[in-house]
């Protein structure tokens, strides 16, 4: 048995760390701080951004729908009170 | 259930024709027209068109101007492939809803060359206009408009002028030609 005390002692017995181990720990604890953001948030934050340019997109669309409607509108009532307006002015001459 | 969606509906067109100052009735046209322009802009659209128009277009910074007293624009245009696809009776149903005291003819003219045929009333309220109906046909042409708000008659010479057409020139003084003519 006492060779496998020895064997024990000498495998469990405190062991001092290699120079620098402390340095390259806190060093990675750093590097760890820094890491990017993950794929997924990324990912989340680029659907972001196309969708709330797509909704622009898309009311930027309908303002012009209804731009041309108010122009289509306007030039067909001015059109008809225009009618009016040249058989007055032709009878009175 | 299907009451429920009925009353919804109902008061989704309401909530449509809400400033539309009378009914066009005209849906039997629509289906017989070669071309059709059928416009419903009420306020909250007339507003949200406001936005687009570029101020420094001349044209568009006028219809700018006209339409910041408007409560709605309606028009239905009909133009069909033939004489005869509408009737006196649907002018006259239109024209029927048109009456005294809220509206009055104020001009009527009639081309006996082209048989062009172009009415416009205007509606009062409390000795304010707030509205224009124009009646327009011609054999193969019928035109419905409803201009709804705070137009002054000067906004419709405006109107009239609009897209590098001479402007009507009014005289508020003076009594409406429309009523000699007649």
């Amino acid at each position: 048995m006492d060779w496998l005390e020895e064997e024990l002692k000498s495998a469990l017995s405190r062991k001092e760390p290699s120079e620098g181990f402390d340095a390259r720990v806190t060093a990675a604890a750093q590097r760890r701080k820094v890491t990017p953001m993950p794929r997924r948030w990324l990912a989340a934050a680029a659907a972001v951004i196309v969708l709330a340019g797509a909704g622009e997109g898309y009311r930027w669309h309908q303002g012009q729908v209804a731009k041309d409607q108010v122009m289509l509108a306007m030039r067909i009532a001015g059109g008809k009170l225009n009618r009016v307006q040249t058989q007055i002015a032709g009878e009175r001459q | 259930m299907r009451a429920v969606r009925l009353l919804m509906a109902g008061f989704c067109v309401a909530a449509l024709l809400g400033a539309q100052q009378f009914k066009f009735n005209l849906d039997h046209l629509a289906a017989k027209a070669k071309e059709k322009v059928e416009l419903t802009l009420n306020k909250q659209m007339l507003q949200f068109a406001g936005g687009f128009l570029n101020s420094k277009d001349p044209d568009e910074a006028k219809a700018k101007g006209v339409i910041s007293g408007l409560e709605g624009v309606y028009i239905r245009s009909f133009e069909f492939a033939q004489d005869g696809a509408w009737t006196a009776a649907d002018l006259d149903q239109v024209r029927n809803q048109l009456r005294a005291p809220e509206w009055a003819r104020i001009v009527g003219v009639q081309s006996t060359e082209d048989k062009e045929n172009v009415e416009v009333f205007v509606r009062t309220e409390a000795g304010k206009v707030n509205g224009i109906a124009i009646l327009a046909t011609d054999p193969r042409e019928f035109t419905v408009a409803n201009i709804v708000g705070n137009i002054s008659l000067e906004s419709l010479a405006d109107l009239g002028g609009q897209f590098h057409l001479p402007k009507m020139r009014t005289t508020p003084a003076t009594p409406p030609p429309a009523k000699k003519k007649d």
